[in-house]
């Protein structure tokens, strides 16, 4: 497919900040109906998926952005100057995990979860905007309470946080260790 | 030449490597107890390895092996070895409470041992999100995307932090007090609206670009002024038509904004 609203759409999710949403395109687009421009990002993500691009569109956050394919990363971070992406620590992940399945949390409510403090780990969080403060709990103490940040969907290429794995995927995975220590 | 060459020494490699453990030791990790995240992460593993029913728990089987196994570490620190002992000292508790003669059998909400089922689930629970979640992070750390940072006027090669609304107030009540601490006067009565100071600082901001966050504030004259600026800056952050940026911790924030803001702004 080649259109000019695919073009169109393909130059406003290369120039957005953050992932172009169907909302703002249609905001953009007068009159167009949703169902065009899910056809043309359909047909932009099917171009990017073939050899022919070096970059591909994903959907994160809530909406659509371009990334670099993942054969180029070593080249990319030369080009960078980034040694190399640090992966979250397994404390911070759990951590992140914890508050993403309950959040709103608080600092306490993350603890007794992991049964381990977590205040180092919700600061590390904290500075690499995966989390945010949301206020403070009408509780003894007032503590803070935490929630993820639209950084964490991006981070994960979730599209929102109905995205996190299922209790049935979650289910799974606890079935197949149970299978493998049988 | 029976030697192989010295290597050369790389100045940026000194000092010598410290070993990876110590270095970790903000995040806690150096006093992780071997591979363990937590004693409920090594209560899992104790469950598992012997094939234990998580529902069905011998406590006093399992808070052998876990004794046993602290016993055998010795370089804990004393915030994780508590932790790690109040587990203990639970398992313990739950022992003791399935000991007490009781008239009555306990109905099976009443298992002293439901509280630490009920969290060594929900702990099983996150560690399996993890490991999901781990995977969709492996998935994304290879994708880059393009970073969209404003360049900053004439600037060397710092790296600009974007700063939260929290941020923001923090550096702005510093600077109160330190004003209030600097001058006491009578303050004349001026009324400043939101709405006109809003417009005063999107135009100040479209004709110098940036402005320095605590200069702007040194420049007002009264407490109000200073209060309404601020909360006008909370605002355009907050709706992002302006950026905040500080170039490192505790030096000065600038405000200046967003590209994409200026247009519409400049219609409004």
């Amino acid at each position: 497919m080649s259109s000019p609203l695919k073009n169109l759409v393909e130059s406003l999710i290369f120039v957005s900040q953050e992932p172009l949403t169907l909302e703002r395109i249609q905001a953009v687009c007068e009159g167009v109906p949703a169902e065009d421009i899910l056809a043309a990002v359909e047909a932009i993500a099917a171009d990017c998926a073939g050899d022919g691009r070096g970059i591909q569109l994903i959907r994160a956050g809530g909406g659509w952005l371009f990334t670099t394919k993942p054969a180029f990363d070593r080249e990319v971070r030369r080009l960078l100057q980034i040694e190399r992406k640090n992966r979250l620590s397994s404390a911070g992940l759990e951590t992140l995990a914890a508050i993403a399945y309950r959040q709103p949390v608080t600092q306490s409510e993350v603890s007794a979860i992991r049964g381990v403090d977590s205040t180092g780990a919700l600061k590390t969080l904290l500075e690499k905007k995966l989390i945010k403060i949301v206020g403070r709990k009408k509780a003894p103490g007032n503590p803070l309470v935490y929630r993820t940040s639209d950084e964490f969907l991006l981070y994960l290429g979730l599209d929102s946080l109905d995205e996190l794995p299922s209790e049935d995927e979650i289910a799974k995975i606890l079935q197949e260790e149970k299978a493998a220590d049988a | 030449m029976t030697e192989p060459a010295p290597l050369p020494l790389d100045p940026a490699a000194e000092p010598a490597p410290v070993p990876p453990l110590s270095g970790d030791r903000p995040d806690g990790y150096q006093v992780r107890l071997d591979v363990f995240e937590g004693p409920l992460d090594l209560l899992l593993f104790l469950i598992r390895k012997k094939k234990i029913d998580i529902h069905d728990i011998p406590i006093a089987a399992i808070t052998r092996d876990y004794l046993e196994y602290l016993d055998r570490k010795t370089e804990i620190s004393l915030d994780r070895e508590a932790e790690f002992l109040f587990i203990a000292a639970l398992l313990i508790y739950i022992k003791s409470q399935m000991l007490l003669p009781r008239e009555t059998d306990l109905a099976e909400h009443e298992d002293p041992r439901r509280v630490l089922v009920d969290r060594l689930l929900e702990y099983q629970k996150v560690k399996a999100a993890c490991s999901l979640l781990r995977e969709r992070e492996d998935v994304r750390i290879l994708q880059w995307k393009r970073d969209f940072i404003p360049p900053l006027p004439g600037e060397g090669e710092l790296e600009p932090v974007e700063l939260s609304l929290f941020d923001l107030a923090e550096s702005f009540f510093l600077m109160m007090k330190r004003r209030a601490a600097d001058e006491t006067r009578t303050i004349r009565g001026r009324d400043v609206s939101v709405e006109v100071k809003m417009k005063e600082l999107v135009g100040l901001l479209h004709e110098k670009h940036m402005i320095d966050f605590l200069e702007y504030f040194e420049a007002h004259a009264s407490l109000e002024e200073a209060l309404i600026s601020f909360f006008c800056i909370l605002e355009l952050v907050k709706s992002r038509v302006a950026v905040a940026v500080q170039d490192e911790l505790f030096q000065t924030i600038r405000v200046w904004l967003r590209k994409d803001a200026r247009r519409t702004v400049a219609h409004e």
